[in-house]
């Protein structure tokens, strides 16, 4: 006879991440994914064909603005307003929920592991699964857009960029992974809260936007736009500049106590499958 | 041993509907049998009793211990569940591995215990091809696999022989025979009279949420005799399986359905006897899959409600 041995919440979810993460990978929901993160490299493939033509792909004031500016309009108004959110809403809401409406949830419920460690393992399953998708391509819009003159003096900021956006995925996943866990229409309540209130919150005064993800976020943004453009005026309505260390705090207090209240919603959630 | 399954005035409503009504009920260790048909509440008795669903009021404990919130208690148990569902993408060995190491077991074992497991359901030769690619049987047999892979003391088989062909029903009947010779417990439900019986004379009879009756199966034998018996059998050649079942006297009536023949039959296990020697022979081509419709068992059940 073999006997397993009682495993650690932390092996539990390990265990679970394995058996998810190429369940996820090969997904239809990633091919959304993948199309979603096809557009700004879309978008940069033209720029650099412009830019081969002699032409510039963007220009404020009449001045044209580097490849490197480009690239921050991107990673804030594509990535960071778009992108990651919806990749945060799309998995998160649905980590329990994929697998009850393809009834596997059974095999996982019964097995000697807590259920919370089942969902923190499709949470890192999930993580790992959009950063495996995302930052590549925002690597490829990096090197497509920024001349390599440039590389060696922008790189850093390269680094802080994909660091940001992982933080912005996990934040957001663990986010609605408690949306998902605990309401029964987990994905309008997640479409209001990040493209109604988050955005309409941040665009007017007071302290109510400090209930939103994107605040703290916009904030870590390393870039400064175009001066004169649009984007400069939608960053200087969206961005305020809290401390960095009070940002990342949040972000994080954020992410651990939302990634816990869904473990705790779904240890006591009674998942009935349809018949 | 104390029982396996004790449920105490055990209710399950969802929403407006009572899938399990006040059910007071011993489970021994053994094989029993929970025999009703569907919509009857095994499902959701099976679903209660494996801690998927929380009571609705009373009580449930297994092996000793109460079942809701308590994972733990699943290194104890294995469960094959009814539901075709599956992680179509990985092969029947990856899906056993990944299973068990949930178990705790480690890599090495966990890899050694999930062939051993497809090695007791005959999949070992498809244990590297995706599930998706598996038929209704490879595919219930996959779910048995994991069910036993962790050796555990209590199994649970919700339906187990759905979609088998005569010769995999047969096997498994055995395999779960033998698991039980082997000090361990079994609680397995079906639809159909034959297939219980021919694992356990113990059965809870449930209908409408209801336990109807308890004990041996030979009492409520004779009652399901009097009612014919409906089977379906799905092969490669349904007009050959057709002529071979008009060679004896217990068949009553048949019809044909696309590329099956289903029969009526007064005298099922003389019929079942020799459905499973036609399989072995190959004389009338493959049989493919053979099912019972509830509605002989449904007789009963009005009639038992009735008394």
């Amino acid at each position: 006879m073999t006997t397993g041995a009682r495993m650690s919440f932390t092996t539990a979810a390990r265990r679970v991440f394995d058996l998810s993460l190429g369940e996820m990978l090969w997904s239809r929901r990633t091919i959304f994914m993948a199309l979603v993160v096809a557009g700004p490299v879309l978008l940069a493939l033209i720029a650099r064909g412009v830019e081969v033509f002699g032409m510039s792909a963007l220009r404020v004031n009449g001045r044209p603005v580097p490849g490197f500016s480009i690239f921050g309009v991107m990673i804030w108004s594509l990535y960071l307003f778009f992108i990651v959110p919806v990749l945060g809403l799309f998995y998160g809401t649905a980590l329990m929920a994929d697998e009850v409406e393809d009834k596997t949830i059974t095999y996982l419920f019964t097995r000697p592991v807590a259920r919370g460690a089942v969902l923190v393992g499709k949470y890192l399953a999930y993580l790992a699964c959009t950063i495996l998708v995302v930052l590549p391509s925002v690597m490829i819009v990096y090197f497509m857009l920024v001349p390599f003159s440039q590389l060696p003096s922008t790189f850093g900021n390269l680094v802080i960029d994909l660091g940001l956006l992982a933080l912005g995925l996990a934040v957001y996943g663990a986010l609605f992974a408690f949306v998902g866990a605990f309401f029964k229409r987990p994905l309008l309540i997640g479409l209001v809260y990040t493209f109604g209130f988050q955005q309409t919150v941040l665009a007017l005064p007071g302290s109510l936007k400090q209930f939103t993800v994107a605040f703290y976020m916009n904030a870590l943004v390393p870039h400064v736009m175009p001066s004169d453009g649009v984007s400069s005026l939608l960053q200087s309505m969206f961005k305020e500049n809290p401390p960095l260390w009070v940002c990342l705090f949040w972000l994080f207090a954020i992410l651990a106590g939302f990634l816990y209240l869904a473990t705790r919603v779904v240890e006591r959630k009674e998942y009935i499958l349809e018949q | 041993m104390t029982d396996l399954v004790h449920a105490e005035g055990l209710s399950k409503w969802y929403g407006q509907v009572s899938g399990l009504n006040n059910v007071t009920v011993s489970i021994p260790p053994g094989i029993t049998g929970l025999l009703g048909p569907n919509g009857a509440g095994k499902s959701t008795f099976m679903k209660l009793m494996t801690g998927q669903l929380k009571p609705s009021q009373g009580t449930i404990r297994v092996l000793g211990e109460p079942i809701w919130g308590n994972p733990p208690i699943f290194a104890r148990i294995g469960f094959c569940p009814e539901q075709d569902a599956f992680y179509d993408r990985m092969t029947g060995l990856e899906w056993v591995t990944a299973l068990v190491r949930l178990n705790g077991h480690s890599d090495a074992d966990a890899d050694a215990a999930a062939k051993r497991a497809l090695e007791r359901v005959e999949l070992l030769d498809a244990a590297g091809k995706k599930i998706g690619a598996y038929s209704k049987g490879m595919r219930q047999r996959v779910k048995m696999a994991q069910a036993l892979v962790h050796d555990p003391d209590l199994l649970i088989l919700d339906e187990p022989l759905t979609g088998m062909d005569p010769l995999m029903r047969r096997k498994t009947i055995r395999l779960i025979k033998d698991w039980a010779r082997a000090g361990k417990h079994i609680i397995v439900s079906s639809h159909i009279l034959h297939e219980i019986e021919a694992m356990t004379s113990n059965i809870l009879l449930i209908n409408n949420g209801r336990i109807v009756a308890e004990g041996n199966v030979h009492t409520i034998r004779d009652l399901i005799d009097t009612h014919p018996h409906t089977v379906y059998v799905r092969g490669a050649d349904p007009r050959a399986l057709a002529r071979r079942f008009l060679v004896e006297d217990d068949v009553l009536s048949m019809k044909f359905e696309s590329d099956a023949v289903v029969v009526e039959t007064a005298r099922p296990d003389s019929f079942y006897a020799r459905l499973t020697e036609l399989a072995a022979s190959g004389e009338a081509g493959q049989i493919d899959e053979v099912q019972s419709p509830d509605d002989n068992l449904q007789a009963v059940f009005k009639y038992l409600v009735k008394q």
